[in-house]
C-alpha cells in the first residue's frame, strides 16, 4: 500500500513539476541526437564495408579476366603489372581487404570503431607498419573526446540526470517540512525514500532503455538478444549505482546544497578525473614509442635492404632453407632479391612494433587494473562489449588479420622465390578472409568482471544508504 | 509493553509519559516527565522556549529516542512499537508543510493513505477538508496558494481522516490570526468530543485556557506544575505561569 501511495504521489509531483519535465525532455532530445549520430556512423561503416567487399570481388574478377586473356594470347595491360607475377597477384593490385563488420549494436555505441581500423588491405607487403596506421582521416576533436553516442550519454550524462532527480530526495522533504508529516505516519524514511528513488529509476530506465531498444530495432540489433540484455543490465546497474550514492548522501542528513556539491564532486572524480588520471598514468608509466620512430625504422631498413639485397637473400635462405630449392642458385631472380629486402624491412619493423605492442599491453594492463576504481570505466567497457565496438573485438580482428596476412604470404612467397608465373587457375586457391567473431561465451566472460564489480559497488553503497536511512527517525 | 496507569479521569490514558527523559549531549532537555492524557482530554503544555515541550512531542512521535523512561501511545511503547503507535497518532506541527505543487485534496489523499486509510475517494476527501474548515473551492487548488491557516486546516483534515486516537499539536496556532486560531480551537474541541486525547504545546495562554482541559507548565525540561483549566481564570493562569517560569534554576 505504501509503495503504491508513494508512487502515485511521485507521479503527481513529477507531472506538476515543469522544470523537471523540461529537464527530462531535454535528456530525451539528447539521447535522440546521440542515437542519430550512432545510426549515421553505422550507415557510413556499412557503406564502407560494402564498398570494400565488392572491391574484393571486382579485383578478383578483373585479375581473372586479364589472366584468361593473357592465357588466350593477349598481353598484360602493363608490363609492370603483369598479373602472372606472384609479386603483382599477391601485391597491392591483387590485395584482399579484410573487413570487420560493424558490431551488432554499433548504433548505440560507436566505441573504438571510429578510432581503430575496421578493414585492412592485405597483400604480401602487409607488415607491422600497416597495423599501426589508421586509414581514415578523422576529425581530431572526434578522436579526442569520442563521438556523442548513446554510450557516451549513458556514461557521462545519465549520472547527472540521476543526480538531478535524486540529490534532494530526502533533504528537500526535510527542508520544505513535509518529512515531519510523513514520518508521523506509520512508515519509515527508508521505505519512502526507496520507493521515491525506485520511481525515478523507473523513469530513467524507461527513457534510456526505450531509446536504446528503438535504436536496436531500427538497426537490426534484435538479432543479438544477449547483447541487448547486457546493454540493458549495464545501464540499469550503472543508474542504480548513482541512485544508491544519492540515497547514501541524503542519509547523512545534510542540506540539499551540500548534497548537490558532494554528488557533483563525486561525478567529477569518478567520471571525469579518475579515468583521465588512469589514462595519464598509463601514458606516463608506459610511454608508447613514437610513430616517427617506426617510420624512420621502415625507411632505414628499406635503404639498407636495397643496398644489401644479395647479402639479405643469403641470410633469408639461411632462415628459410625450405625456400632454397626454388631459388635459381647461380643468378637469383629479381623477385627473390626484392622479397629478401622486404622481409628484412619487415623484420626491423617487427622489432619496433613488438616494443610498441609491449608498451601498449602494459598500458592496457594498467588501465584494466585500475578501471575498477571508476564505475564509469566499468560501465563503458561493458557497454562497448555489448555493442561489439570495444577494444577486445578490434584486437581479435587485428590478430585474425595478422594470421590471414601470414597465410597470404605463405601462398605467394614460395612462387616469388621460385620466379614462378601464376595463372587464372590459382585464383580459386588464393586465401580469403573470413572473420571468426567471438561467441556469446566470450562476451559473457568479458562482461562478468566489470558487471560483478559494478554490482558489488552498488550493493556496498546501497547497504550503506539503507543503514543510514534506517537511522532517520525524525525531521531534525 | 507495560500496563498503563490510569489518567486523572480514571480512563486508561491514550498518551502517557513515564519518567520520560531526554539528554542532548550534556544538556537535559526533558527531565523525568510523568504524564497521562485520557480520551477526550486536551492537555496543554506551556513553557518558554527550550522548556522541553517540542522534545516531549518528538518523543511521542518517536522522532527522537528517550535517554530514559517511556513514551506510550494507547499503552504501546513508542520505542518498541514505532509503527503501531504512529497508527494511533496524528500530528500537526507549528507549520503544516505540504506538497506545494499538489492540491489540498491530493495532499490529504497522500497522507491519509500513508496513515493507513487506503483510498478514500475524492468526494470523501473534499468532505473531510470541508469538515476541517477549508472552503470546498479551495480544496482543489494548489497548496502554494494557501495561507498558513488553510494549511493548518489540511493538517486537521489529515488527523480527521486518520481517525487517530491521539493528537499531538506543536504550537499549532502560532502565527494564525485570531479568527483562524478560534476556528482551529473549535476543530480541536470537536475532536476532543469524539474521544481523541490531545497534547498541545503552546505559548498561547489564552488558547490553552480556552481549549485545554488541563495545563502543564514546563521549565528547563521539568513539568513544574499541573492544573485543571476549569479551576483557574485567564488572569490566574498567567500569574501562575509567570511565577513558575521565572528563572529559578538553570538547565542541568
Amino acid at each position: 500500500m505504501t509503495a503504491r501511495t508513494v508512487l502515485k504521489n511521485e507521479w503527481r509531483l513529477l507531472m506538476a513539476d515543469r522544470p523537471l519535465k523540461i529537464a527530462l525532455g531535454l535528456f530525451v532530445v539528447l539521447l535522440g541526437y546521440a542515437l542519430t549520430n550512432g545510426v549515421v556512423w553505422l550507415r557510413f561503416q556499412e557503406r564502407t564495408v560494402e564498398a570494400t567487399t565488392s572491391g574484393n570481388v571486382e579485383r578478383a574478377s578483373a585479375l581473372r579476366q586479364e589472366l584468361e586473356a593473357i592465357e588466350a594470347g593477349g598481353q598484360p595491360s602493363s608490363p609492370f603489372a603483369d598479373p602472372r607475377s606472384p609479386r603483382v597477384l599477391g601485391g597491392p593490385s591483387g590485395s584482399h581487404t579484410a573487413v570487420l563488420a560493424p558490431g551488432p549494436l554499433t548504433a548505440l555505441a560507436i566505441g573504438q570503431s571510429d578510432l581503430l581500423p575496421y578493414y585492412y588491405d592485405v597483400n604480401i607487403y602487409t607488415n607491422e607498419a600497416s597495423f599501426h596506421q589508421n586509414g581514415e582521416v578523422e576529425n581530431p576533436l572526434n578522436l579526442m573526446v569520442g563521438r556523442f553516442d548513446l554510450a557516451f550519454a549513458v556514461v557521462y550524462l545519465l549520472p547527472l540526470l540521476v543526480l538531478a532527480l535524486s540529490f534532494n530526495v530526502l533533504s528537500e522533504e526535510r527542508e520544505q517540512g513535509t518529512l515531519a508529516l510523513t514520518l508521523s505516519q506509520p512508515v519509515s524514511a527508508r521505505s519512502v525514500v526507496t520507493v521515491k528513488l525506485a520511481f525515478r529509476a523507473l523513469v530513467v530506465a524507461a527513457i534510456v532503455l526505450g531509446v536504446s531498444l528503438l535504436g536496436a530495432l531500427a538497426t537490426g540489433g534484435f538479432g543479438s538478444p544477449g547483447r541487448i540484455l547486457l546493454w540493458s543490465v549495464t545501464v540499469v546497474a550503472y543508474a542504480l549505482f548513482w541512485f544508491a550514492l544519492a540515497a547514501w548522501v541524503n542519509a547523512l542528513g545534510r542540506s540539499s546544497a551540500w548534497n548537490a556539491t558532494v554528488l557533483v564532486g563525486a561525478w567529477l572524480v569518478l567520471v571525469v578525473v579518475l579515468p583521465a588520471a588512469i589514462n595519464a598514468a598509463a601514458g606516463l608509466l608506459h610511454p608508447l614509442p613514437s610513430r616517427v620512430e617506426m617510420v624512420t625504422a621502415q625507411r632505414e631498413a628499406s635503404n639498407d635492404a636495397v643496398n644489401r639485397r644479395s647479402e639479405l637473400l643469403a641470410r633469408y635462405l639461411e632462415d628459410h632453407p625450405e625456400m632454397a630449392e626454388g631459388v635459381v642458385a647461380d643468378e637469383p631472380g629479381l623477385g627473390a632479391l626484392s622479397w629478401a629486402a622486404t622481409d628484412a624491412v619487415n623484420g626491423r619493423l617487427e622489432e619496433v612494433a613488438a616494443e610498441h605492442d609491449a608498451r601498449r599491453a602494459e598500458q592496457t594492463a594498467l588501465v584494466r587494473r585500475y578501471r575498477f576504481l571508476s564505475p564509469a570505466l566499468l560501465a563503458q567497457e561493458a557497454l562497448l562489449d555489448a555493442a561489439g565496438t570495444g577494444d577486445a573485438r578490434f584486437a581479435d580482428f587485428q590478430s585474425q588479420v595478422r594470421a590471414f596476412a601470414e597465410r597470404w604470404r605463405e601462398f605467394f612467397v614460395p612462387a616469388i622465390m621460385a620466379d614462378e608465373q601464376m595463372n587464372a587457375g590459382v585464383l580459386a586457391d588464393v586465401p580469403t578472409f573470413s572473420l571468426a567473431d567471438g561467441d556469446s561465451a566470450d562476451l559473457t566472460r568479458r562482461a562478468t568482471a566489470p558487471l560483478a564489480v559494478l554490482a558489488g559497488l552498488l550493493a556496498l553503497i546501497g547497504a550503506a544508504a539503507g543503514v543510514g536511512l534506517g537511522r532517520v527517525r525524525g525531521a531534525d | 509493553m507495560t500496563e498503563s496507569q490510569e489518567s486523572h479521569t480514571g480512563a486508561a490514558p491514550l498518551l502517557e509519559a513515564r519518567g520520560l527523559t531526554k539528554d542532548y549531549g550534556g544538556t537535559r532537555a526533558l527531565d523525568s516527565l510523568d504524564l497521562a492524557i485520557a480520551p477526550g482530554e486536551v492537555y496543554c503544555l506551556l513553557g518558554p522556549n527550550g522548556a522541553g515541550k517540542t522534545t516531549t512531542i518528538n518523543l511521542f512521535l518517536g522522532f527522537v529516542a528517550p535517554s530514559a523512561g517511556q513514551a506510550l501511545v494507547a499503552g504501546l511503547n513508542v520505542s518498541t512499537h514505532d509503527r503501531e503507535s504512529k497508527r494511533r497518532l496524528a500530528y500537526i506541527p507549528e507549520q503544516v508543510m505540504l506538497y506545494r505543487n499538489l492540491s489540498g485534496i491530493e495532499n490529504l489523499e497522500y497522507f491519509a493513505a500513508l496513515g493507513g486509510q487506503g483510498s478514500l475517494g475524492r468526494e470523501r476527501l473534499v468532505e473531510i477538508l470541508v469538515e476541517a474548515g477549508l472552503d470546498g473551492d479551495a480544496a482543489g487548488r494548489r497548496v502554494s496558494t494557501y495561507s498558513k491557516g488553510m494549511r493548518q486546516k489540511v493538517g486537521i483534515a489529515i488527523a480527521i481522516a486518520k481517525e487517530a486516537d491521539a493528537l499531538l499539536l506543536d504550537e499549532p496556532t502560532s502565527g494564525l490570526d485570531p479568527t483562524a486560531s478560534s476556528e482551529f480551537s473549535a476543530l480541536v474541541e470537536r475532536l476532543r468530543n469524539r474521544g481523541v486525547a490531545v497534547l498541545m504545546a503552546t505559548h498561547d495562554l489564552f488558547r490553552a485556557k480556552d481549549t485545554g482541559t488541563r495545563v502543564g507548565i514546563m521549565h528547563y525540561g521539568r513539568l513544574v506544575t499541573e492544573l485543571s483549566t476549569a479551576e483557574v481564570g485567564h488572569a490566574d493562569l498567567e500569574r501562575i505561569y509567570l511565577e513558575h517560569v521565572s528563572d529559578n534554576g538553570g538547565p542541568r
